[in-house]
């Protein structure tokens, strides 16, 4: 066909139609896209240029006064550590414990069922409610947290009032929150591994620590890298419980970048602020997919 | 062999996909304001006026709103109140400012203490009084530090509706215990004596606490307020020049910090009013809008009284009023106020506040027989009523610059919860103050010159 189209300049009706059905089938996404993210990315980079309520008729024009504005605030350090503390224990924590519940799981022991089920339920609730609850739980006074150290004879910190135990708290709650998603990822990926492997590990001698290094943990290789990209993403943008929780406090303890965000933008109503807050993250996690995308050839191994 | 390809049914298919995305776009893109499909010239004399009200509540207070409008659409037959939740305070203000971008701004909408200014600022508002006038409206009747917070430049923009003040709560159970007389303490130099016997320790860890402190998001700010001006001292003053480093703010600051870190009878918590209820703490200064859900939920007598003094009396307003946005169309607008009147009016702010707590917002609602009957059953609301008139409006630095509230509620929250120093936090939160106040000083002179 292609042959013809380019003996005869004229373009031929079976290939314009071609191209009508190409642009009807690929122009509502491209039509998304452009509306919903491209948009929206493109528009509030130039929000970050202007000084600007969101209400004003008038947007003013202050060039890198935003960005100034950010770097030479005092919290803006602690801004971006909590942002990485909590994005790098949540992940650690959520990849190490999901591992090792998923490989636990992944036994045949009674009641397997419904453990699963239960270990995925907090994925589906509400990030509010969940806070809710979980304020109650990190309670110094009555909580169920302070009774449990009651038995070994400890006294609860106070969690949320604490400048050093609010991040802990909320990062233990997101850990709990998304963990179940992990697990059930994870013991998909458990059964993609062929048996064979494992018999081969026997067969050669090796105990279980062999089966999990030469064989569980490489098959897995796939699905740790896709859990660390997506989990890295979710809890760069978190900020359910941290609002109901602590409201990024005491202070500015669990500040993280999404949460300033907000706070610039729909509590200050500094759209430039807001702006670069946005342009910041949206940088961060551009790097980070990247690199990923690099280091995933290299090292996973898709059987 | 593409004839085929695309058959009538794909085609359909593919349609209807391309309509969802035009809708789903029609959503981002403004849509014009609902034209009054009523009240026009053309309609008929008999359709009636539909006005649409953006509102905050929730549970009791919520239920009560409900029925203030349901009774007021029965009142009446020109007049349609299209009622709409929106969220708290501040989800109510972002979506109206997201409302008025896209040109679907309500009608009328509740706004609170620390919101209505940002739209007057933008000339959003519409002025009252040609309305008010119109309507009949007495607005001498109104209690006099409640209705000219929502006063600028001798006009109208903000109607008293759902108006609260801080109050001092005890536990008349842990007062009893303590040995104290049934009432609130007359200064803080006397609570300071009370405090020692009202706090219970269980070894290191303090069981009852005297007094409780709330966290920013729970408005420490607000409350405080009182505070700077019981030690002679304030947040700003109305031009925005700023006094939280004069020597008496200061002092009031190291007041609270001692409360907590040298006198060890306060501590800061999460939630006051569920301490309260709780018997976590003997006393707090919370919200007349709190009495409600206080009333309900706790197993002994807790009584009510004046703010405690120190040098001066003070005590401040706060909660949400009524406004009309200005591009309400000229036919909704006295519609609009009549809804305003109604909501106010001494009978309705009756009914209103004590279902809620919040205080009545007329003069003339007190000499109400059912207000009278209501204050002999329920004297801890007449307490919050009878300090009504020595109340003031808030300083301009919390209630009118941008975040304001919540720039003084970290610096709160650095002497209560970190016991960092009063005098280099207060200089800090003042710098911040002054440079955020800066846009808001130069829109005010373009405003009202």
């Amino acid at each position: 066909m292609s042959t013809g189209a380019l003996q005869s300049k004229r373009v031929s009706p079976a290939e314009r139609r071609e191209w009508w059905l190409f642009l009807l089938l690929v122009g509502p996404n491209i039509l998304l896209f452009a509306i919903f993210t491209y948009w929206p990315l493109l528009y509030n980079g130039y929000l970050s240029f202007v000084r600007w309520d969101m209400l004003a008729p008038v947007k003013m024009w202050v060039g890198l006064d935003n960005y100034r504005f950010l770097f030479s605030q005092p919290e803006f350090q602690l801004i971006l550590f909590n942002t990485f503390y909590f994005t790098i224990a949540s992940v650690l924590l959520t990849i190490v414990l999901g591992l090792l519940m998923a490989l636990l799981l992944n036994q045949s022991l009674r009641g397997r069922n419904a453990v699963r089920s239960i270990v995925f339920s907090p994925v589906m609730l509400s990030g509010a409610a969940i806070g809710i609850v979980w304020i109650y739980i990190f309670d110094p006074r009555y909580g169920l947290i302070d009774a449990l150290l009651g038995f070994i004879g400890l006294n609860s910190p106070n969690w949320l009032l604490d400048g050093a135990w609010a991040m802990p708290a909320v990062i233990i709650v997101h850990v709990w929150k998304t963990i179940g998603y992990a697990v059930v990822i994870y013991l998909a990926g458990l059964q993609a591994i062929p048996r064979e492997l494992y018999e081969a590990v026997v067969v050669d001698g090796g105990g279980a620590w062999s089966r999990f290094r030469a064989v569980t943990l490489p098959g897995l290789s796939p699905v740790v890298f896709f859990l660390v990209l997506t989990t890295v993403l979710t809890s760069f943008q978190s900020f359910d419980i941290i609002k109901v929780m602590t409201n990024g406090g005491p202070v500015n303890a669990t500040t993280t970048l999404v949460f300033y965000l907000y706070e610039e933008g729909f509590v200050a109503f500094n759209a430039g602020r807001a702006g670069v807050a946005s342009v910041l993250l949206f940088g961060l996690m551009f790097a980070f997919t990247l690199v990923q995308m690099r280091y995933e050839d290299r090292s996973v191994h898709y059987a | 062999m593409l004839e085929k390809t695309i058959s009538r049914r794909t085609l359909l298919k593919g349609m209807t996909v391309s309509a969802g995305v035009f809708a789903l776009a029609a959503c981002a893109a403004p849509v014009a304001p609902s034209a009054a499909p009523a009240g026009g010239a053309a309609a008929p004399a008999q359709t009636p006026v539909t006005v649409l009200l953006w509102s905050s509540f929730t549970g009791k207070n919520g239920e009560t709103e409900t029925e203030l409008v349901k009774r007021f659409n029965e009142s009446q037959s020109d007049v349609v109140i299209d009622y709409q939740f929106q969220g708290n305070y501040e989800e109510t203000a972002q979506k109206v400012t997201a409302a008025l971008q896209a040109g679907t701004a309500p009608d009328v909408s509740l706004l609170s203490d620390v919101w209505w200014f940002k739209f007057y600022l933008n000339r959003a508002l519409l002025p009252l009084d040609d309305l008010l006038n119109a309507q009949g409206v007495d607005v001498n009747d109104y209690q006099d530090s409640l209705i000219n917070e929502g006063v600028r430049k001798g006009v109208h923009y903000w109607i008293p509706f759902a108006r609260s003040t801080p109050l001092f709560y005890y536990n008349k159970e842990k007062w009893a215990a303590a040995g104290l007389p049934d009432r609130g303490p007359e200064t803080w130099d006397e609570f300071m004596e009370w405090a020692p016997n009202l706090a219970e320790m269980e070894g290191e860890e303090m069981k009852t606490a005297a007094f409780s402190h709330p966290d920013g998001a729970s408005y420490i700010a607000w409350l405080f307020q009182p505070v700077t001006w019981q030690w002679g001292g304030k947040y700003s003053d109305p031009d925005f020049t700023m006094h939280m480093t004069d020597e008496l703010t200061v002092a009031a600051g190291q007041f609270y910090k001692d409360t907590v870190h040298t006198y060890k009878w306060a501590r800061p918590s999460k939630d006051v009013q569920a301490d309260f209820i709780g018997g976590l703490t003997a006393a707090a200064m919370m919200s007349t809008g709190s009495m409600g859900g206080i009333k309900a939920n706790a197993t002994f007598e807790f009584g009510t009284a004046f703010l405690p003094k120190k040098d001066h009396f003070g005590c401040c307003t706060g909660g949400a009023g009524l406004a009309i946005l200005s591009r309400t169309p000229a036919e909704k607008q006295s519609a609009a106020m009549q809804y305003i009147a109604y909501a106010s009016s001494p009978e309705s702010t009756a009914f209103w506040s004590q279902n809620t707590g919040y205080m009545p917002v007329r003069k003339s609602a007190l000499e109400l027989p059912d207000m009278k009957a209501y204050f002999d059953a329920f004297p801890q609301f007449k307490t919050a009523v009878d300090q009504l008139p020595l109340t003031q409006p808030q300083d301009s630095a919390r209630v009118f610059v941008p975040n304001g509230d919540q720039i003084i509620g970290k610096g709160l929250e650095r002497i209560t919860v970190q016991a960092e120093e009063v005098a280099t936090v207060f200089a800090e939160v003042q710098a911040t103050l002054e440079s955020e106040a800066q846009p808001v000083v130069e829109a005010l002179r373009a405003v009202e010159g």
